[in-house]
């Protein structure tokens, strides 16, 4: 059955999709690494150099950008994963009034990510709901700084809250695959709740765990928007950078370097993710 | 007396397991009121927001607005672009998304149901989309469009947003033609029929739900896309998201905002009630559950 050749009826039908994708992703990738090394530039003169990439890895801006967006990505796919779990463990089993529920938790999943943060942040701004709450209980004597904080945690938050839905479909699809048999003949053979949890429900809701991870993670790495508005005066986002780089300096170059660097992390990331997910495969 | 003490046994039972099952009753009660907030609370305080009176402005430490009223909601239509940016992300929409059906069905008709070589490889290609980040395809693919002459355009965004929607079309439609069963199609062509037959009475009913699915994603995707746009697309053409960032960004004004934020996302969470049985959780999951 197993053929070695494509059809060219195939590749031809095949080419409408791929190929699309291909040109318009492909020549923007081509674009942003030439550029980051000179070539085809619009600024200046067209020659092959280092110096953008000597500019951007000494510049302390960049460097302190890459450990923020790290730390964006990492905080967002883990806390999202980590809310999601529990709740996805809930809707395991049908009951009265999930399916409705299932639907308002659904929400976010279609209200636009800028607007998820406008949502958020009148709730975490400085004279938002829960300041305004907290003071009234006279348990705080100054409105905490939750937005624009140094750290970023308003910008984590609104990751969560925009992307749970998402993690949380994955996530529910692969806990529904699981066998009400395997968790009966592990509590007939003694196993507890903790067990239970950690030795059938995680490893077997693995592979769906962590390709939502990933992409949280290349959501909230390379984001742009969400940062802006939420995000810490400095350091800026890569990609936040980025775009001040190319529109505002004109640095197109040194901004393609930046670009290079996102999308090698991102790359990275999938393929670390590849051979997690062989190890997870190769345990189980 | 052996009868009684087995009753007494069992009512033992009956009443632990009340217990339990009371216990799991509030435990559900809990889950349900803090989910319901957890959505309820942000989209609440964006309504109130947007009604907020001009008179009586809302201010700390007012849990409520003192007063309500519309006047919010005709400003934003009175003078800001917000008609326009509706217009256009409307009918960007539709076109993106005909485009990158037209463009999906035969690449996901042979990812679905023919054995070739290096599909692994094309099915991570049609994700590059979304694995891509954002702004770095914007600003570089901005490029490409400008020696086209596509930037600035609106044939240009609909491009731009038949990209980002793609990878949802594509994976969801290759899942459904996945799952039409090979017997069907093997009786069918034993029975006689046709290839106009065959896709008349077998492809189309069978992938019909992962379509609408797939368009659905595709339309939300493009509803809601902001990098390329901001990009490609501004100042000429600004959309929903675009407005609202403007909203957002220097000259922050929360009751404009709560009304475009609201304007962005009814339509959104209509549609999401009125097609929530088509998108059982395996169509995203099955789509994109591998990678």
């Amino acid at each position: 059955m197993k053929e070695k050749k494509i059809s060219p009826i195939d590749l031809l039908m095949l080419f409408p999709g791929v190929g699309f994708i291909l040109l318009f992703i492909g020549s923007s990738i081509f674009l942003t690494l030439v550029q980051s090394f000179g070539l085809f530039s619009i600024t200046g003169k067209s020659v092959f150099t280092l110096e953008n990439w000597k500019a951007i890895l000494q510049a302390r801006e960049s460097m302190d950008s890459l450990f923020f967006s790290l730390k964006m990505g990492l905080l967002s796919s883990v806390g999202t994963v980590v809310v999601a779990f529990p709740i996805a463990l809930f809707f395991r089993k049908g009951g009265t009034g999930k399916g409705i529920l299932g639907s308002i938790i659904k929400m976010p999943l279609f209200i636009p990510a800028l607007v998820a943060a406008f949502l958020i942040l009148n709730l975490i701004s400085y004279s938002g709901l829960v300041n305004t709450v907290l003071m009234r209980l006279n348990l705080i004597n100054e409105p905490l700084r939750m937005l624009n904080d140094k750290f970023g945690w308003g910008v984590v938050f609104i990751q969560i809250w925009k992307n749970l839905p998402f993690v949380l479909l994955i996530v529910m699809a692969a806990l529904a695959s699981i066998r009400d048999d395997t968790i009966d003949a592990a509590k007939n053979l003694g196993a507890g709740y903790w067990s239970i949890l950690f030795r059938i429900f995680v490893p077997l809701a693995m592979p769906g765990i962590l390709v939502s991870m990933i992409l949280m993670f290349i959501k909230a790495f390379g984001d742009f928007p969400i940062v802006s508005v939420a995000g810490p005066i400095y350091p800026a986002s890569m990609a936040a950078r980025m775009h001040i780089m190319a529109t505002i300096y004109q640095e197109w170059d040194q901004a393609a370097v930046l670009g290079v660097i996102i999308i090698v992390t991102a790359f990275i990331v999938i393929w670390a993710y590849s051979r997690f997910a062989e190890l997870a495969k190769g345990e189980v | 007396m052996a009868l009684t003490d087995s009753t007494a046994e069992t009512s033992l039972y009956l009443i632990q397991a009340r217990k339990k099952r009371n216990f799991y009753l509030l435990l559900m009660i809990f889950f349900m009121i803090v989910l319901i907030l957890w959505v309820g609370i942000p989209i609440l305080m964006a309504v109130m927001w947007s009604l907020v009176d001009p008179k009586n402005p809302w201010s700390y430490p007012n849990l409520f607005p003192p007063s309500f009223s519309l006047a919010q909601w005709k400003y934003v239509f009175d003078y800001t672009n917000i008609g326009r940016a509706l217009r256009n992300s409307y009918s960007i929409a539709p076109l993106a998304v005909l485009l990158s059906f037209v463009l999906s069905l035969p690449t996901s008709y042979v990812l679905g149901r023919k054995k070739i070589p290096g599909k692994k490889f094309f099915m991570l290609v049609v994700l590059l989309p979304i694995i891509m980040p954002g702004m770095v395809v914007a600003l570089f693919l901005s490029r490409v469009f400008t020696a086209f002459g596509l930037s600035q355009t609106f044939f240009g965004l609909v491009l731009a947003h038949t990209l980002m929607s793609m990878p949802y079309m594509i994976r969801v439609m290759t899942t459904s033609f996945q799952a039409i069963p090979q017997d069907v199609i093997d009786a069918a062509e034993n029975l006689g029929a046709n290839t106009f037959v065959k896709i008349r009475d077998i492809f189309l009913p069978m992938i019909r739900p992962g379509l609408l699915a797939g368009m659905i994603f595709a339309f939300t995707v493009s509803i809601e896309e902001f990098n390329l746009t901001f990009i490609i697309g501004t100042p000429t053409f600004e959309t929903i998201p675009t407005i609202l960032f403007s909203f957002m960004g220097y000259n922050f004004i929360r009751t404009n905002a709560s009304v475009v934020a609201l304007l962005m996302m009814t339509p959104n969470i209509i549609m999401l009630f009125i097609v929530e049985r088509f998108l059982k959780s395996d169509y995203l999951a099955a789509s994109l559950g591998k990678m």
